[in-house]
């Protein structure tokens, strides 16, 4: 509460507007219910387990490989974005075509449409009788219930990030640094790969890692086509709602825990890439 | 390098950006191209670099229609009015681009490469700062940074986008001088827009007036400043008075004084005429009625004077030795005769 | 201007080759699972699909999902509001850290969303037996649900504002200030039709979130058909059942809510561009 005393007397003198101490108190009593007690809660049960609980519970087989398959997936959704997205990001800002403004629109599905239904559509699509999972059947693919099915439901839930973070940066780029290379003698090639690609970078990376971030917490579309088989295709959060439901709270805080942490990281890396494309770009 | 330009016409949607462009640009000639901004200078510039396709015309490279030569083998050194510098590359490596991206067989060795820079980066007195990233330099050091950009290709003609647009005014009137006497050194054919006359006359050997996508007059600084050929550019250049006049059988009627003309002899009926202040002298009130003017303010210029003169025919701006005042005992308030020495006379449309 | 740049037009070997992958993967990832969602909800007819949603179970999911994001959109209104105007207006220590924290539950999964309400509610957790002895139910009831909810879309209002009233500064407000308007009728009349289509927005995301969340409602909600289930959560119990007409019927009004919000969205883009442009 020092932080909102010494907050109030720096902010009013400063300032002829009301309201300071009003919006902060709401603000921080709102934040303090809804998210620092409860998460302060979590953090706490987990300590309760103890290190030695946390690295046992992390070092479980059935966690190791349930990490394995979030991460491997997260990982491959997040690269098969981050291709996709930046050609995407490409057309919508430097073609014009009939259908751009839709399409423009329609990226943003996924942050739209609630994650079960965006599940229940892909396991229909890809299951062994489904119009895609017929044709990989063909093949002897198996999409659906297996590996291969989260990730497709982790590139659908990570699709916009990539484009919407590479967007603007692609829109402010100023054409007459292309210019400057092609009059130079670069060729169309050499002008994307080392002056296009390098100047959307921090762009591009961020963009990825906020589809990983994504895609390792995500839960509703996941599940309904991952099979769920222990060791095989289950993913940490259904890991965690599993131990819930067995009423193993300490093990299913433990786990959330680990999460938060990879979230954590993940938080900072993308921080830290920001700084340095402000740092670099000198604005 | 000689190039022309024959013809161009460019619209950019409904607006016509360049509409007939003749011009020869000789070998080794510093050349600007002044206009106000929508004139079509940057256009014309862009056009003869290969950034933009003209609709109708040609521009020859020496006599070879540049069409059918690649961006890359016309060896055009193109300073953006931004710069367009590389962010994430060094000053060093923004210089060295435009031999790294030669073909593996014409590519010099790096040594060579290196070696280049270090004496490009010396010609533009930035010595030892190759490390550098862009967004650590000045402006002015940025400027140069990229005009040694587009010297590293050794190119054939240089063209400069508004190159001192975005600088302030002593760091721009520093480059004008430098850019002058590194001409003078390298002597490559050089085009740059400007929209600041002071810059063109300064710098340029020639001088190109464009209003409204079309080219008003080519002539040396002094040809230009000595006989504006149309209204317009004595508009621009600025600085002289515009007087509504009446001219009969080629002379004309300019408040109250009778000159003779370049209109033909025969020629009858209103003009506007531009007389520069520096043109213009003040007397007695001689009993004539249609010469007296009344002296609104006097701003002393060191030797000289200001004049604020109201006219029957409008306000008129005159530049006049102080001691002349003092002679004719003129001062704030008091009527004086204008004299005209010197005018050009352009008929009213 | 870009498209008559002829350096930097790709060419069209590159465009047929690219714009058909994109045609490829925004037609596999999003085109066709939409258009599955329909035609499974519609492949018994109109009249299988009107019985679908016209049923007990359905309609309590539908009040249920319309009751809790009626009360959590407001809620979250009302701090956006005030968390945007501390930040946005004043200058204190720590303001950096608070945006932080604001912006936490979007990077926390949502199962763990739900997780930190059992903890603290449930039968196991810190109040669990005290809220047992007053009877009160919070988990696997409506409080419950609300409060995930609350937690998930609690960033978005606050994070559309920040920006807006960052960038149009304090001095309006003060010139009212001046003028001898009280700091309600400033806000009133000076600052809010400032913000006002971006708070619409940050409304829309928010309710849009609200109604379709799935992971944080489902760990909280006990799934008790008729009285705990929401919309997703409703389609769940219905998939895992089988009842794969039902299940998309109602995911289908879901899907067109989504599709609303969209159109919605880029509707304020547009108008909010044109307003700039003018």
């Amino acid at each position: 509460m020092t932080l909102a005393l010494d907050s109030v007397r720096r902010g009013q003198r400063a300032k002829v507007l009301p309201g300071f101490r009003l919006t902060l108190g709401i603000t921080l009593a709102w934040l303090s219910a809804i998210v620092l007690v409860p998460m302060f809660a979590l953090v706490s049960r987990a300590a309760g387990v103890g290190f030695d609980g946390m690295i046992a519970s992390a070092t479980d087989a059935r966690v190791l490989a349930s990490f394995r398959i979030t991460f491997g997936a997260s990982l491959i959704a997040a690269t098969i974005n981050l291709v996709f997205g930046t050609m995407l990001a490409w057309a919508l800002v430097r073609w014009r075509f009939p259908g751009r403004r839709l399409l423009d629109g329609f990226v943003d599905l996924p942050f739209a449409l609630p994650t079960a239904v965006a599940g229940i559509a892909l396991t229909t699509l890809w299951a062994k009788r489904g119009m895609l999972g017929q044709i990989a059947d063909g093949y002897g693919l198996q999409i659906a219930f297996a590996p291969p099915g989260i990730a497709i439901a982790l590139v659908f839930i990570g699709l916009p990030f990539v484009v919407r973070t590479v967007q603007p940066v692609l829109e402010e780029l100023e054409p007459e640094i292309e210019e400057a290379a092609a009059t130079l003698g670069a060729s169309r090639l050499q002008t994307i790969a080392r002056v296009v690609l390098p100047e959307l970078l921090p762009a591009l990376l961020t963009g990825f890692a906020l589809a990983f971030a994504r895609a390792v917490g995500e839960y509703g579309s996941v599940i309904f086509i991952a099979g769920n088989r222990p060791g095989q295709t289950e993913i940490v959060p259904l890991l965690i709602v599993t131990k819930l439901e067995q009423y193993d709270y300490a093990g299913a805080a433990a786990l959330a825990v680990l999460m938060l942490l990879v979230s954590f990281v993940m938080l900072l890396a993308i921080n830290l890439l920001q700084r340095w494309a402000k740092k670099r770009h000198g604005n | 390098m000689t190039i022309e330009a024959l013809g161009l016409e460019k619209r950019f949607g409904s607006f016509a950006a360049l509409r007939g462009v003749d011009l020869k640009v000789e070998p080794g000639e510093l050349l600007a191209l002044l206009g106000p901004s929508g004139s079509g200078k940057t256009t014309l510039l862009r056009s003869i670099a290969g950034l933009e396709t003209v609709d109708r015309g040609q521009i020859l490279y020496e006599g070879i229609d540049a069409d059918t030569i690649s961006l890359r083998d016309r060896r055009v050194g193109f300073v953006f009015q931004h710069y367009a510098l590389f962010r994430h590359m060094t000053i060093a490596d923004n210089i060295a681009f435009g031999l790294k991206v030669r073909p593996r067989r014409e590519r010099p060795p790096r040594a060579e490469i290196n070696a280049r820079v270090e004496q490009l980066l010396e010609l533009v007195q930035l010595g030892g700062l190759g490390g550098r990233f862009p967004a650590q330099l000045s402006g002015g050091q940025r400027q140069r940074v990229a005009l040694a950009r587009a010297l590293a290709i050794e190119p054939r003609v240089l063209l400069l986008d508004e190159p001192f647009g975005a600088l302030d005014a002593r760091v721009r009137k520093e480059l004008r001088r430098w850019l002058r006497r590194l001409h003078e050194e390298i002597h490559v054919t050089t085009i740059f827009v400007t929209h600041d006359q002071d810059e063109a006359f300064e710098l340029a050997d020639r001088v190109v007036v464009m209003n409204d996508g079309k080219i008003e007059q080519i002539g040396s600084p002094a040809e230009i400043y000595d006989q504006p050929a149309t209204e317009f550019v004595y508009e621009f250049l600025g600085g002289a008075n515009r007087l509504p006049c009446h001219v009969e059988g080629g002379v004309a009627l300019i408040a109250g004084t009778r000159l003779t003309t370049d209109l033909p002899r025969d020629f009858t009926g209103d003009a506007v005429a531009f007389v520069r202040p520096h043109e213009i002298g003040v007397a007695r009130p001689n009993g004539h009625i249609d010469d007296v003017a009344q002296v609104r303010s006097i701003l002393p210029i060191g030797p000289d004077a200001r004049l604020d003169l109201e006219h029957v025919s409008g306000h008129i701006e005159a530049l006049v030795p102080r001691e002349s005042l003092d002679a004719a005992g003129i001062g704030v308030g008091s009527r004086c005769a204008v004299r005209i020495a010197r005018a050009r006379v352009f008929p009213t449309s | 201007m870009r498209a008559e740049r002829p350096s930097l037009i790709d060419p069209w070997p590159v465009r047929i080759v690219v714009g058909a992958l994109i045609v490829g993967f925004v037609g596999l990832f999003l085109a066709l699972p939409l258009y599955t969602l329909f035609a499974q909800a519609f492949a018994k007819g109109v009249d299988a699909y009107l019985r679908a949603i016209d049923e007990p179970a359905a309609w309590a999911a539908i009040k249920l999902t319309l009751t809790v994001a009626a009360i959590a959109v407001p809620l979250n209104v009302v701090f956006g509001l005030a968390a945007s105007w501390c930040i946005a207006k004043f200058e204190f220590r720590g303001k950096q850290l608070l945006t932080t924290l604001i912006d936490l539950p979007f990077s926390v999964s949502p199962v763990i969303s739900g997780l930190i309400f059992v903890l603290l509610f449930g039968l196991q957790g810190w109040l669990g037996p005290w809220l047992r002895s007053h009877d009160v139910q919070i988990i696997f009831a409506l409080p419950g649900i609300v409060l995930a909810t609350v937690f998930v879309t609690f960033p978005f209002v606050a994070r559309e504002l920040i920006p807006i009233m960052e960038a149009q500064g304090t001095q309006e407000e003060e010139a009212a200030r001046l003028l001898g308007a009280s700091g309600w009728q400033t806000f009133r009349r000076v600052t809010l039709p400032n913000v006002k289509w971006g708070l619409l927005y940050g409304v829309l995301l928010c309710n849009a979130r609200a109604m379709g969340e799935f992971g944080a409602v489902s760990v909280v909600s006990g799934h008790v058909r008729g009285r705990t289930n929401t919309m997703p959560l409703h389609v769940e119990i219905l998939y895992n059942e089988y009842n794969l007409t039902a299940a998309f019927a109602v995911a289908s009004l879901l899907a067109l809510l989504a599709l609303a919000t969209l159109a919605a969205k880029a509707a304020l883009e547009w108008r909010g561009r044109t307003e700039i442009a003018s």
